[in-house]
């Protein structure tokens, strides 16, 4: 082609790379800034009101706790941003995919067929992964086989999934309904996100397990950026549309499967950090926007978990800051979005 | 490009039937048709964007759905109607997103001369850092068209690009896809629905009816007041203004 005859062409050429980074350098500024408030966040949460006799039976414990929210908040920021993308809408969560209520209702089987003493409840380490292999092979197989289904149609698998999810959640409550009272009682505890009481293994395989879905999908993740110009120009610019969503929406559900099977319902954090990452950047490029979403994530979480533990005295678990904080936020972006 | 007896149904309801064509090299194509005869469903069917049911796209040679998906894109560019972007996206990126089947993202000083060169052909330059969502129908409309070109692709099919423009826009929209084909010899197809500009500014005319090719052929032989009668069931009057038939409807 050429285009020889064009003016300012040549000049334009000057010009534009030096936007571009100058546009990634602020980029770069505010991630650094959210990197730094995370590592303010993690330090305040290790050192405050520590007792120095017992510091090193301390630290474990809160390191521990630590290392167990670092790692939800990259699970859920990185989902969050992908499923929002996916279904290219921005006030989605991945709650819609049914995850939390497949893990409460899996709970509440086990303590009510096999009771609140038997070893699967009581064991941290079986429950994590019946939780982990319930979630992840059930979603797999419920998401690819709707998809095909519905002919690679996201609206309607997200519609079943809701369905799925008010389904699992009425069969739930017609077991707590005839559950024993005090049985209820010990599964209660279970049903709300809680970041204590994780053991070391766990957080490694979760580790490890979310390294091994972000490298089998790589290059699924790497079509991000093309994927939200929607999907005519999706497939226009040569990317092979329902193959990539499939796999995205499988890596979202493994993600979530993985942290709310380490910590608990906790997706609906995805709406607040997901959001104001994309509100903090600005930017189509999803490199940045899920890693801010994760810092974001490091810093709500562990901030909150600060209040929690050292304002309440645990007794206002950390969700609860999450959900009333999401509640208003997501009333917010709705209102600002009917504004536009 | 050669098609040969593509046909398309949703459910029992046929909507593309049994439809034979080829495209001409290096010239303007529109199709013309009633709503609901198909144009816009074979279209998308040649661009690979829905799977047809029966028939054959050849494509320089070879199958359509034989082609590598990321090679197709650097031969065929498609512009659909609805493009709906959620994200904040600068025409510059927007642009840039046309060298993607050529170097992913990682862009090299090729790529971004021919996204400045795109930019400039589509009198963008000045806007190139505002954001899509903050621009008019018709600057949306340009930058989308920059993106087709810097694609670099040797056909390019546009779905009613004049759709929703004034007619300033919408004429200047004609002429740009005029240049695309005389000045940079690219093969344009494209859906349109106002006539005259079918008439003036392509080399050939395609008109559906029912799912079926009515007529196919210059500009001159479709453009006839029986022909046109028949396909739209309206009364047309032909008259030639600069040597071009233009049709008179009522």
């Amino acid at each position: 082609m050429d285009i020889s005859t064009n003016i300012n062409a040549a000049s334009e050429q000057d010009i534009t790379p030096k936007k571009a980074n100058k546009k990634a350098a602020i980029l770069g500024r505010k991630l650094l800034l959210l990197l730094l408030l995370s590592l303010l966040a993690c330090g305040l949460y290790i050192f405050l009101n520590i007792n120095m006799k017992y510091f090193d039976y301390a630290l474990k414990i809160r390191g521990k706790k630590l290392a167990a929210m670092v790692l939800t908040a990259f699970c859920i920021g990185s989902a969050s941003i992908v499923f929002q993308s996916v279904i290219n809408n921005t006030i989605v969560t991945p709650c819609l995919l049914g995850m939390n209520s497949l893990y409460t209702l899996i709970h509440t089987a086990v303590v009510f067929f096999l009771g609140s003493s038997n070893i699967l409840v009581t064991n941290t380490y079986l429950s994590y992964m019946i939780d982990l292999v319930l979630m992840g092979v059930i979603s797999t197989y419920i998401y690819s086989y709707l998809f095909k289904k519905t002919n690679h149609n996201v609206l309607y698998v997200l519609l079943i999934g809701t369905i799925l999810s008010t389904f699992f959640s009425s069969m739930q409550s017609s077991m707590t309904r005839i559950m024993d009272p005090n049985e209820y009682d010990t599964l209660l505890t279970t049903l709300v996100a809680s970041f204590s009481n994780i053991n070391t293994e766990i957080i490694f395989l979760s580790f490890v397990l979310m390294i091994v879905v972000a490298f089998v999908f790589r290059k699924d993740l790497a079509l991000l950026d093309v994927i939200t110009l929607g999907k005519n120009q999706a497939i226009n610019l040569g990317v092979d549309y329902d193959r990539t969503i499939r796999h995205l929406l499988l890596a979202v559900t493994l993600y979530i499967s993985i942290a709310t099977a380490m910590v608990g319902p906790i997706s609906f954090l995805g709406l607040i950090i997901a959001n104001v990452s994309r509100q903090l950047f600005s930017t189509y490029r999803h490199t940045w926007l899920i890693a801010g979403s994760a810092f974001i994530g490091v810093i709500v979480l562990v901030f909150g978990q600060l209040i929690s533990e050292q304002i309440f005295h645990y007794s206002v678990p950390v969700s609860i800051f999450i959900t009333v904080g999401g509640g208003l936020y997501f009333l917010y972006l709705l209102l600002a979005e009917r504004k536009r | 490009m050669l098609i040969h007896n593509l046909k398309k149904s949703y459910n029992s309801k046929t909507v593309v039937d049994s439809v034979s064509l080829e495209i001409p090299k290096g010239c303007v194509l529109s199709m013309i048709g009633p709503n609901g005869a198909g144009k816009s469903t074979v279209l998308n069917l040649i661009s690979r964007l829905i799977a047809r049911d029966a028939g054959d796209i050849t494509f320089k040679g070879k199958d359509i759905s034989s082609w590598k998906n990321k090679e197709l894109a650097k031969h065929l560019a498609i512009l659909t109607q609805s493009n709906n972007v959620q994200m904040k996206l600068t025409i510059r990126e927007l642009v840039a997103f046309g060298r993607f089947p050529y170097s992913g993202s990682q862009l090299t000083a090729e790529d971004n001369q021919k996204i400045d060169e795109a930019i400039a052909y589509m009198e963008l330059t000045d806007l190139s850092d505002r954001f899509i969502d903050e621009l008019s129908g018709g600057q949306r409309q340009r930058a989308y068209i920059a993106m087709v070109i810097a694609q670099d692709t040797e056909y390019i099919l546009l779905d009613e690009p004049t759709n929703n423009l004034d007619i300033y826009h919408s004429s200047n929209m004609m002429k740009i896809i005029r240049r695309l084909c005389d000045d940079l010899g690219k093969t344009v197809v494209l859906v349109l629905h106002e006539i005259n500009y079918a008439a003036f500014y392509s080399d050939y005319i395609c008109a559906f009816v029912n799912g079926q090719v009515a007529k196919f052929g210059t500009v001159s032989e479709v453009m006839t007041k029986e022909t046109l009668s028949e396909i739209y069931n309206v009364d047309f009057e032909i008259q030639e203004i600069e040597g071009k038939p233009l049709s008179i409807y009522y």
